[in-house]
């Protein structure tokens, strides 16, 4: 179960019932994840309070604090949920491919698309991170690591790998999440897949330079 | 004692970058902070722990306490001086766009070539950045994350700084289409750089960055091998005695 799910989530059935506590505890959670996710893109991270999170979720104020020590606990959590949705899908679409440049766009191609289908998720990954404090901010870097060894096949795609600087593949992340961030900022997340040429022209580009990274973007291989 | 460099009061800089931070409206030369940082006045203590606040516990919970107390001023002082402490955040954020854009315009040259002038307005940045570790954190971590008014003196510094680097599509060496958000993303991904840096404790030593700074920002425009010569010739820039 994860803030992405899109369909309401399971909820145990009312009144009394025989399902073992660690079960009901494990919806409560869920619940209140999806309930941060909802109330951060509605209102922010900042103004969100813990009870606006219960009454979301349905579940008490007691049960929120035997859960999660606090607000933050309880975004980092959904944060953390969040990240591993996005993660997957861009793995599932990248690994799909043979050649690194054919591979990055699919990748971005399917991370644009999940964005632009869950605006909470755009939101979440992005924006709302930042205002959540320094635990969530080093969370946020820590996520966007993941991807780094997706990047770092550019190295062994490019002519001259060997002689880039250090950071390329963080600065090349960095562009990419750069650009994304904007089109959110603007309110544009619907139209975040056609970012797919500027997205894919700044992964491109530090690895194997303007010229094949624009006949990349033009002409796709398939 | 004097601030850095650019122009006294409100006479229009000596060059067209002078007239872009115009436009951007920012407090160029107006109101920077004496280097070395040492301060004096009340206000600018306040100002220093503000930052050093924003730095240690992060601005949204930054006390009006948290900042009199190192400051040494009383609360009465604080609110003679500023609104709240969004005003006073927005204060310290002007002191640093100030700093930041003399430091550029100290190097701006429309004679230099375009990638000597983006190697040596980046050297002079992460130079600000690693003496003002504080300063560097509120800047680049906290003001894009707290409230619209500090948003948007973060958001028109980085336009200034883009507008530097959009230069380079005026002598383009290489012939195929590059897009136009290509100078935005290449600031965004060194952005992304010296921001991870600050966030792991390392502010003092961004300017270890400068080659990797300069290849990403150059890459675009340039292409590899020439982006890759400015890459080495930032290295010996960083390991040259006084450099």
């Amino acid at each position: 179960m994860s803030p992405a799910g899109g369909k309401e989530p399971w909820r145990p059935p009312r009144g009394r019932h025989r399902l073992p506590p660690e079960v009901v505890a494990r919806s409560q959670r869920d619940r209140l994840l999806e309930a941060m996710a909802r109330v951060v893109t509605e209102k922010g991270y900042t103004a969100a309070t813990i009870s606006d999170l219960t009454r979301e979720a349905g579940v008490s104020r007691t049960t929120f604090y035997e859960l999660f020590e606090d607000k933050e606990a309880c975004f980092l959590a959904t944060y953390d949920n969040t990240v591993d949705v996005l993660v997957q899908r861009v793995l599932a679409a990248y690994e799909a491919e043979e050649r690194w440049p054919d591979r990055a766009r699919a990748g971005l191609t399917a991370l644009l698309e999940l964005l632009a289908e869950e605006p909470m998720l755009a939101r979440l990954a992005l924006i709302d991170v930042g205002a959540a404090g320094p635990a969530a901010q080093r969370r946020y870097r820590s996520a966007v690591q993941r991807l780094t060894p997706l990047f770092d096949e550019g190295r062994d795609f490019a002519p001259d790998g060997r002689s880039l600087p250090p950071n390329t593949s963080r600065m090349a992340i960095g562009g990419v999440t750069g650009l994304i961030s904007d089109a959110v900022l603007e309110g544009n997340v619907d139209g975040l897949p056609g970012l797919l040429s500027d997205a894919l022209f700044a992964t491109l580009v530090p690895y194997i330079g303007p010229d094949a990274a624009a006949r990349e973007v033009g002409e796709p291989t398939r | 004692m004097s601030p850095i460099a650019p122009p006294e009061g409100n006479s229009p800089a000596p060059n067209d970058l002078g007239g872009l931070i115009e436009k951007e409206q920012l407090p160029a030369g107006r109101e920077a902070l004496a280097e070395p940082l040492i301060a004096h006045s009340q206000r600018e203590r306040i100002l220093v722990a503000m930052a050093e606040s924003c730095a240690s516990k992060g601005y949204n919970a930054t006390t009006i306490a948290d900042i009199c107390e190192p400051a040494g001023v009383s609360r009465a002082t604080f609110y003679e001086l500023f609104k709240d402490k969004e005003d006073c955040f927005h204060a310290a954020m002007e002191v640093s766009l100030a700093d930041a854009m003399g430091r550029i315009i100290a190097v701006y040259s429309p004679d230099k070539p375009w990638a000597t002038m983006v190697r040596d307005a980046a050297a002079a940045f992460l130079d600000l950045l690693a003496s003002r570790p504080q300063f560097a954190r509120m800047a680049l971590v906290e003001a894009p994350a707290s409230g619209e008014r500090a948003f948007e003196l973060y958001a028109s510094g980085k336009r200034v700084l883009q507008s530097l680097l959009d230069r380079g599509r005026d002598d383009p060496v290489e012939e195929e289409a590059i897009p136009s958000s290509a100078g935005r993303a290449a600031l965004a991904g060194a952005e992304a750089l010296i921001v991870g840096q600050i966030l792991a404790g390392n502010a003092e030593r961004v300017r270890e960055l400068l080659p990797d700074v300069v290849y990403i920002t150059t890459v675009p425009y340039l292409g590899q091998q020439e982006a890759l010569r400015q890459s080495r010739q930032a290295e010996k820039l960083l390991s040259a005695p006084g450099g």
